[in-house]
């Protein structure tokens, strides 16, 4: 039997990827415009039907869908299917306050499943491995996509659980972990933590290390593989939809698959919302062709990146992108999770009663791993006699963001002058 | 192998298809399930030429099809088995076998055409025991494994099969769809159509369900057979499931 046929798309030939392409596209557009209003309208506002979509270039007179719309939609304004269909539903934290909810059926449970044990496959996972899933709560789902697709190659799955990172070291160690998938800031402080406990990576089985949720450089990565004798295979996700392992390297570490047999890739300047010219870098907008639950059309992801033009040695026809540092929009990353600055304002302003006038909000990298670090400027608001005050008021708020983000926080207070205004 | 793009058709100034887009891999069965009127044969019959397309594209081993004339798309290698089989009821058997032949016969392939015949009598013995009898006697099952022996007379690469489960008993649908993942395994690429998704799916290596002239879901034909909406739609399963737990 044929197994282009069969559901595995990586070795399609170019003709054979646009009509499959076209054809899920189709069926995409169908669905969506016929089972969700959101799309309906928007279709609509265009004055465009489903079948206006002849070609896989048409879906550039579709309008965007962006981050604003899953909070807008909350929560269930987006799906696609009833919901006795849906055997899943999964929240992230969203943007400016509001949960994200995403939806799946079985179906797209079982594609998500063969879509991650492809990637991992290419990552020479195996029924011989054990694999560890060490991330942070905000990407839980991700876990569990991780989970189904490592079991599906019978690999041997210790989970997502909620042990602190001192406590997986010993798990990986006692455990012989030998794949670990991770974001690269907690592959750092994995690392750190390894060497601070006196333990030898020779006393690990590690050899694989899969690094997900933000994009990790090469110097970074080659830092890693040296000082954890592995080698790291970097897979591209999106956190508060569908899920991981979108794009994924193969054994040649040059760019990453994206799974075009589930994802239109068009690569957008992000002023414009032209394509960019081959083998410049732009926004990363991504049209799901598969899902069912929770269709995606022209989903603006913030990353950036660039597609490399030629074939892959490795055979897969699946083009390659380069997943670039810089983000098109002004989310920070931090261990996969995105959090917007606004966000961080209003819960600065919750904490301390007052908004301060003088706040700026960055991504700080602290040796490998990064946090979120807030700078007040000192104001008569704040101003305290007593340096206790003072520093009770910044605890807080490192505090109160910790339990907002759950990422690394730090708060410092700065004199008014030093500090830029907000973003 | 077959390729289908935007096609738009239909009848009078009604569209029956409203940009279709498909394709069919060499030895593959695939499957196209839908509801009465979802736009099922007029799918497969501007495929197989019967009616012209308003627009799209039909592509056969990348040659375009649009203007091809019905016999000249038989010679192409695509074969129809048409719903209500089109046979010629007071005909034989043999002759009905024989018209299926009748391109090559003309040309004078008469000497592989009798090869042929023995072969679909090998395939089908019920109609070398009835070779002599006119078609119109035979059983509904008969009279389908005639239609296709039929289609398989011209050496299709391909068949196009229109509901070939109408009207036959349980018992006799699984008889012609053994019949059809047989001939799959000597080589002929398959695309049927089918109110009965449950067979079809069952034999089919994809599908795509078509409603209303759109497709609305594609995938591996096993699955289609476990799909909520495929379920709910065209497997009865809902009312099967309300049904057993009545008889509990």
């Amino acid at each position: 039997m044929n197994d282009a046929g069969n559901g595995n798309g990586e070795w399609l030939t170019p003709a054979e990827r646009r009509q499959q392409q076209l054809e899920r596209l189709q069926i995409s557009c169908n669905r969506a415009y016929k089972n969700v209003p959101f799309y309906r309208n928007r279709f609509q506002a265009a004055d465009l039907s489903p079948q206006d979509i002849g070609s896989l270039e048409d879906v550039r007179r579709l309008p965007f869908t962006e981050r604003r719309h899953f909070g807008e939609h909350y929560p269930y304004g987006l799906f696609a299917v009833p919901l006795r269909d849906i055997v899943r539903i999964h929240t992230a934290p969203g943007i400016g306050g509001s949960l994200t909810v995403s939806g799946y059926t079985a179906r797209d449970l079982k594609m998500w499943k063969e879509m991650v044990a492809r990637a991992l496959k290419a990552a020479g996972v195996s029924a011989d491995d054990i694999l560890q899933i060490v991330l942070h709560p905000g990407l839980a789902n991700w876990g569990r996509d991780y989970k189904d697709g490592a079991e599906a190659l019978q690999a041997s799955v210790i989970p997502l659980n909620a042990l602190h990172l001192s406590k997986q070291i010993l798990v990986l160690r006692d455990y012989k972990t030998s794949v670990l998938i991770t974001t690269p800031s907690s592959a750092v402080q994995i690392q750190e933590l390894l060497f601070a406990a006196d333990i030898n990576p020779n006393e690990l089985s590690l050899k694989t290390l899969i690094l997900v949720g933000e994009p990790a450089s090469r110097e970074l990565r080659r830092g890693i593989e040296e000082h954890l004798h592995v080698t790291t295979w970097q897979h591209y996700g999106l956190s508060e939809v569908p899920g991981p392992a979108v794009a994924y390297e193969c054994e040649g570490h040059e760019g990453l698959h994206v799974s075009e047999d589930h994802f239109l890739v068009e690569v957008l300047d992000p002023k414009t919302h032209e394509p960019v010219p081959e083998g410049e870098s732009g926004e990363l907008v991504l049209t799901s062709l598969t899902i069912q639950a929770f269709p995606l059309i022209r989903f603006r992801t913030g990353d950036r990146v660039r597609v490399l033009a030629e074939g892959c040695p490795c055979g897969r026809t699946l083009r390659r992108m380069e997943w670039l540092p810089d983000r098109v929009d002004e989310l920070l990353v931090i261990q996969g999770v995105k959090i917007q600055k606004d966000q961080v304002a209003v819960r600065v302003a919750q904490t301390l009663g007052f908004s301060p006038k003088k706040l700026s909000v960055h991504l700080v990298r602290q040796g490998g791993y990064s946090a979120l670090e807030v700078q007040l400027g000192m104001e008569e608001d704040l101003f305290s006699d007593e340096i206790k005050e003072l520093e009770r008021l910044v605890r807080k708020t490192a505090f109160e963001l910790r339990q907002e983000f759950g990422v690394p926080v730090e708060v410092r207070l700065l004199e008014g002058p030093s500090v830029e205004g907000h973003p | 192998m077959l390729i289908v793009r935007n096609l738009r058709a239909g009848y009078g100034r009604i569209e029956a298809l409203h940009g279709v887009s498909l394709s069919v891999r060499r030895g593959e069965i695939v499957a196209i399930v839908g509801a009465n009127g979802a736009g099922k044969s007029t799918l497969l019959r501007a495929v197989a030429g019967l009616i012209v397309p308003w627009q799209g594209e039909v592509l056969f081993e990348d040659r375009s099809l649009a203007g091809t004339k019905p016999p000249a798309i038989v010679a192409a290698g695509i074969g129809l088995v048409p719903e209500g089989r089109w046979l010629f009821p007071p005909m034989s058997v043999l002759d009905n076998l024989r018209l299926g032949a009748y391109l090559r016969l003309r040309r004078g392939d008469k000497e592989a055409v009798r090869k042929d015949l023995e072969r679909v009598f090998a395939l089908f013995p019920i109609l070398a025991e009835r070779r002599k009898q006119p078609a119109g006697s035979l059983s509904g099952g008969e009279q389908q494994m005639l239609a296709i022996a039929r289609a398989l007379m011209s050496r299709p690469k391909m068949l196009l099969l229109d509901e070939p489960s109408t009207g036959l008993a349980p018992l006799l649908v699984e008889k012609i769809f053994e019949t059809i993942v047989q001939l799959n395994g000597e080589g002929i690429t398959f695309l049927l159509v089918e109110q009965n998704a449950r067979a079809a799916l069952a034999v089919a290596n994809r599908g795509y369900v078509l409603e209303t002239g759109r497709m609305v879901l594609q995938g591996r034909a096993r699955d289609l057979l476990e799909d909520q909406e495929v379920k709910r739609a065209y497997l009865g399963k809902d009312y099967r499931d309300f049904a057993e737990g009545r008889a509990r």
